[in-house]
């Protein structure tokens, strides 16, 4: 959907789902997601379906995802950091469940 | 017991830090008067400049090649910019704050912030809203797929991540950005396969009219955009309608009509666009009276000339006037010569305010005036499209929550009849996006069923207007105590399960601050 205008700078190293990625420093999350093809960001509550970003200036909340143990935060406002740690959001989370690993 | 109010925390607070914020920030601290800007992205300039200050640094060949491609509108904002910075330095007048989200704003100038994990309240003597806009919500068949993206999305993507789209690209919608998206995607090298525009040749007719010497410009310039779309082999149709996107976990393909023909494409990335909107999410939750505006078929904050807002709220829970002003295209949508003019008006509105200065200049307000005078031509060129009819029953409104409108619909015939029960009822509006995207569709839908006419009716915004983390609440700073007061005792003798109506406050009343009437 996406490809790069030019090559990464100033690496910085964040992993989604424990994969390891690189993204330019200044880069927001949803930027690192869309550049690496990821199909979607969450999947819904209700229904299960997939959304990726949308409106990428903080409008729609499509963009959600967990953020350092921090659920629903908005991948297009967040700047990407060394070693952060971004995960999908898959439906609705369980109740009872630590969310931090 | 009474409690002193705190002291305000600068002279201005601004919410925003686009072209009007940062014009009105300067203008501000020009006059020696303490600004705090808080702001969503990590650096100034607004949806409009985005990242320019890093854009403009690139040597490469690549980033060389983006500036060519955003063109001069883009570069114009790094003077207002640099202006910016020079008073953003320790102790130089502003204090800019950015990768800030504001999740309340109440009338006295009350302003409660997130940044990171930290959150709290600031004050100022005076508030400025200058949070900008939103594309229009244009609910259609499929437009939740990934793989649907609005103009603005894309072109943020290209400013601020250096991505450009691959693949087959289908663009449709109306409006100056999406022509102008265009232009800038084939400068790139990404050849769409349709340009899918809802307006027609009858608009651009009926826009004549409203020409005046100011819209010579962006006609010129749109028109040439046109030519060299059409040069560049670009398929352009005009009165698309029906817009729909279909795919399974993704688009695949996006099927419309035009001139009574339904056509098919196959499409990796679907890109819509339906003109802009202000963004009613701050003035809305800081109960500012909202008006309807018809050519734009958006709501706006009502206002004076110079962006002072109204409360509507009732007088019992708000101490004191209203300091709330709107700039920019969270006032009016202009654009942003516009929005850098009405910047200095507020600003100077501000500083009479502050007693300081007579107010907006003449010379000021001509130049609001000249630069939205091209306005009422766009508004007839590009009327709304892809929003224009409601939503069919099967197509969803509110992304968040999943409801169609048939699912609205049907409340609204069973008896829901006003916003809030409709939001009550459906949770429509309660999802993450607090009704940016559905709000517009429901109100049109319940004037739609119940044959209501005037301003439509909007949800009443609560704060937090954005997620906020129980951890950052938890060490929240800068509280009123008086507020702590009310709000803590608010819910207790009231509504108790006992204390029936004609019960009244019952003891700790007396420690009540300004408490609300019910
Ligand atoms: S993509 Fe719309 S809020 Fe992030």
């Amino acid at each position: 959907m996406f490809s790069d205008l030019g090559p990464i700078r100033d690496p910085v190293t964040l992993f989604v789902d424990g994969q390891a990625m690189s993204a330019s420093a200044g880069d927001s999350v949803a930027v690192c997601l869309l550049r690496a093809g990821m199909s979607y960001n969450r999947l819904t509550p209700v229904s299960g379906a997939p959304r990726l970003p949308y409106c990428m200036i903080g409008h729609c909340f499509e963009c959600l995802v967990e953020i350092d143990g921090i659920g629903n935060r908005q991948a297009c406002l967040t700047v990407v950091r060394e070693g952060m740690r971004v995960r999908r959001q898959a439906g609705a989370p369980p109740a009872l469940e630590g969310s931090v690993p | 017991m009474t409690l002193n109010a705190p002291l305000p925390d600068a002279d201005v607070v601004i919410v925003g830090c686009g072209p009007s914020g940062m014009m009105a920030a300067v203008t501000l601290a020009e006059a020696g008067r303490s600004v705090i800007v808080l702001d969503m992205q990590p650096c100034p300039g607004g949806q409009i400049f985005r990242n320019l200050e890093a854009n403009l640094c690139d040597a490469s060949p690549a980033g060389q090649s983006l500036l060519a491609a955003l063109g001069p509108a883009y570069r114009a904002g790094a003077d207002l910019i640099r202006r910016f910075r020079a008073f953003s330095g320790a102790c130089s007048g502003i204090d800019y704050r950015p990768q800030t989200t504001v999740w309340e704003v109440r009338p006295d100038g009350t302003v409660g912030w997130l940044q990171g994990m930290n959150a709290g309240y600031v004050r100022g003597r005076q508030v400025l809203l200058a949070h900008g806009a939103m594309e229009r919500p244009l609910p259609f068949p499929g437009w939740t797929l990934p793989g649907v993206m609005t103009a603005g999305a894309v072109q943020t993507l290209l400013k601020a991540g250096r991505l450009k789209p691959s693949g087959r690209v289908v663009l449709a919608g109306t409006g100056p950005l999406l022509l102008l998206l265009a232009n800038q995607l084939h400068q790139l090298g990404v050849k769409p396969a349709l340009m899918g525009r809802t307006d027609r040749f009858s608009d651009a007719v009926r826009a004549a009219r409203h020409l005046r010497l100011g819209g010579v410009l962006p006609l010129v310039k749109g028109l040439g955009w046109l030519g060299r779309l059409k040069l560049a082999g670009v398929e352009t149709v005009t009165g698309l309608e029906t817009l729909a996107a279909h795919g399974k976990d993704g688009v695949e393909s996006v099927s419309f009509t035009v001139g009574g023909k339904r056509r098919t494409l196959p499409c990796d990335l679907l890109i819509v666009h339906d003109g802009i909107v202000p963004a009613i999410d701050i003035p809305n939750a800081a109960g500012l009276r909202l008006q309807w505006d018809g050519p734009n078929a958006s709501w706006r904050p009502q206002t004076t000339v110079d962006g002072l807002g109204s409360s509507s709220l009732p007088p019992e829970l708000y101490a004191g006037p209203c300091v709330l002003r709107v700039t920019g295209d969270a006032r009016k949508i202009g654009g942003a010569e516009a929005a850098m003019a009405h910047g200095v008006v507020a600003a100077q509105a501000i500083l009479a305010a502050l007693d300081h200065g007579m107010g907006p200049s003449r010379a000021a307000l001509r130049a609001v005036g000249k630069a939205l005078s091209v306005r009422p031509f766009l508004d007839a060129a590009f009327p709304p499209g892809l929003a224009r009819a409601l939503p069919g029953d099967e197509t969803i409104v509110c992304r968040c929550e999943e409801l169609t409108a048939g699912d609205l619909r049907a409340k609204i015939r069973s008896g829901f009849r006003n916003m809030d029960a409709l939001r009550g009822e459906t949770r429509c509006g309660m999802g993450p996006c607090q009704g940016r995207s559905c709000m517009v569709t429901a109100a049109r839908l319940l004037e739609d069923e119940t044959s209501a006419a005037g301003c439509p009716p909007t949800c009443r915004g609560r704060p937090p207007i954005r997620p906020i983390p129980l951890g950052a609440v938890a060490r929240l700073s800068g509280l009123d105590p008086r507020a702590t007061i009310r709000l803590t005792l608010e819910d207790k003798p009231e509504n108790a399960p006992e204390s029936g109506p004609e019960s009244g406050p019952e003891h700790g009343a007396e420690d009540m601050v300004d408490a609300p009437a019910h």
